[in-house]
């Protein structure tokens, strides 16, 4: 990869694991980090984090189809998504219509709507899927967050070099007082995950909580997770879930991994139970298709959802199972291996 | 001193990271073709009015994600060594002023180099009026203080189309330095 810059590279990378099997699309995690980090006027309509629905147009809309780089490691161009269209504007709803009117006899009753006429939106098409009921409809949900990837297409984009990697983590971050508002990092990352404050004409990102990192508290995404889906830790502690997940069983995977960003944010591919036959009987065939999954995850996605059904089986029958153990999450602490343990609040 | 100036694409090859030079290469010829520079000088100070073309305009660009607003940019060289086309070098800066379609007032620049830009506040500007009307921007303003341009007596111009989505180094710039005299 010639086209990348050296100074890129970081001596440790945080990471992150999500466990599909275990996501439930609440949105908990995207409500975490907007409330933390995200309120400004200027970028009301960005999610740093967002949980969308899969098979489906994503968010912003159509986001899976730019951007990356070529065989030759250079980023090719990108777009920069409309707000009206792609990202979906934030919208209010008409609530004091809507109780003034319940509260007036025989006044036309307004039922509750936003108060604009919104096109799209972070979680628009939820709960559609695709497949024809009941044989073979599936969906499941890809929660997303910038993926502080090793080689940041961001990064390469940025002509003031405003955009940088930490050493002592790997963080990607905007030096928004370096940032002129040029959005070339908008354009350039395939994943749409950097996004523009238009009050104060700066790129904005997710900044994988670095001020709870530090303090070595999990990110606020990860910690709020009630499915406890989410691993946080660094990628060569070999005693950390991270590569236990990623390099010892194999079955985390990275998203879009031929885009060529080397990103640090890996998912454990949904299993998805049989389709059906025309008498309603199971075929044998996941209702997700292998070939679908490949087109996100690449071609390692059947090792990982062998491994993943292998180890149920073994748990299933009473035998051990690291791999099922760690994804189970008994213990919320053992999802992250973040430093030091006793940083964490305590109300004690 | 009013002139007509022809102008060009500022070089994308030029631009400072791998992204721009690369994706942009495609550019042929400037999005604005020429501008109309007129420049006076007297004891209050400089005062300018600048016009070009620009069928499409960007004036507002208020909560969009992806609109750029028209542009101009003047800038003068702090010393006669100072390169128009790499804005300035290390130790040979530039310096001039940034207008906006879509804000007031006007923006201090400063720069050493690709991609060193500073902006402050700019002082000392006043009288400031800009109008778009039948394709062609029309914008005047004074300065009564202007260091660079006081000491070398030249000029440098950008353009930036806001439809063409021109920003940073995707421009339209005065091949060279002009001459404003005395």
């Amino acid at each position: 990869m010639s086209n990348i810059r050296e100074s890129q590279s970081a001596p440790r990378q945080l990471a992150m694991v999500l466990d599909l099997n275990k996501c439930l699309g609440c949105q908990t995690c995207t409500v975490a980090c907007k409330k933390l980090w995200n309120k400004d006027s200027g970028s009301d309509y960005a999610y740093w984090n967002s949980v969308e629905t899969l098979p489906g147009r994503g968010y912003p809309a159509e986001w899976q189809e730019t951007g990356g780089r070529d065989s030759e490691g250079a980023v090719k161009r990108g777009e920069i998504p409309d707000i009206d269209t792609a990202y979906g504007r934030a919208w209010n709803f008409n609530h004091k219509k809507t109780f003034d009117s319940a509260g007036k006899p025989g006044a036309q009753k307004e039922w509750l709507r936003p108060d604009s006429n919104p096109k799209w939106g972070a979680n628009w098409d939820e709960d559609r899927g695709a497949g024809e009921y009941p044989g073979n409809n599936h969906y499941f949900y890809l929660p997303r967050l910038c993926n502080h990837c090793t080689h940041p297409a961001c990064l390469d984009a940025c002509p003031r070099k405003s955009i940088y990697k930490r050493e002592e983590d790997g963080i990607v971050l905007v030096d928004q007082d370096r940032c002129h508002g040029y959005r070339f990092c908008v354009e350039a990352c395939p994943y749409k995950k950097v996004y523009f404050d238009y009050e104060r004409q700066v790129a904005n990102k997710c900044i994988f909580c670095l001020p709870r990192i530090e303090e070595g508290v999990p990110m606020a995404c990860a910690r709020q997770c009630p499915g406890r889906l989410r691993f946080v830790g660094y990628r060569d502690d070999p005693e950390g879930p991270i590569w236990k997940l990623v390099d010892k069983w194999k079955v985390a995977l990275p998203l879009h991994p031929e885009y060529g960003l080397a990103p640090n944010v890996f998912y454990v591919p949904p299993m998805s139970p049989p389709q059906l036959d025309a008498r309603g009987r199971p075929t044998g065939e996941p209702r997700i298709p292998l070939t679908y999954l490949e087109s996100l995850f690449g071609d390692s996605v059947g090792g990982a959802l062998e491994t993943l059904v292998a180890e149920r089986e073994k748990r299933k029958q009473g035998r051990p199972s690291e791999l099922m153990d760690l994804l189970i999450a008994y213990d919320w602490n053992q999802s992250f291996a973040l430093g030091p343990k006793d940083a964490e609040v305590s109300l004690e | 001193m009013k002139k007509t100036l022809d102008l060009i694409a500022a070089p994308t090859g030029m631009q400072p990271g791998d992204y721009v030079p690369r994706v942009y290469s495609d550019r042929d010829g400037p999005q604005t073709p020429s501008v109309s520079l007129e420049v006076e000088h007297s004891t209050r100070g400089w005062r300018f009015h600048v016009r070009w073309p620009c069928p499409k305009p960007v004036q507002d660009t208020g909560g969009q994600s992806n609109l750029f607003p028209d542009a101009v940019a003047l800038v003068a060289p702090s010393v006669p060594e100072a390169q128009w086309v790499t804005m300035g070098a290390p130790g040979l800066a530039i310096g001039g002023f940034l207008w906006r379609a879509d804000r007031e007032p006007l923006i201090r620049m400063r720069a050493e180099g690709f991609g060193t830009v500073q902006r402050s506040e700019a002082e000392n500007v006043r009288q400031v009026t800009s109008e778009w009307n039948g394709g062609e921007w029309s914008l005047a303003f004074e300065v009564a203080g202007w260091k660079e341009l006081d000491e070398t007596r030249r000029l440098a111009i950008a353009v930036w189309r806001g439809s063409a989505r021109e920003r940073a180094g995707l421009k339209s710039v005065s091949p060279g330095w002009i001459e404003v005299g005395t």
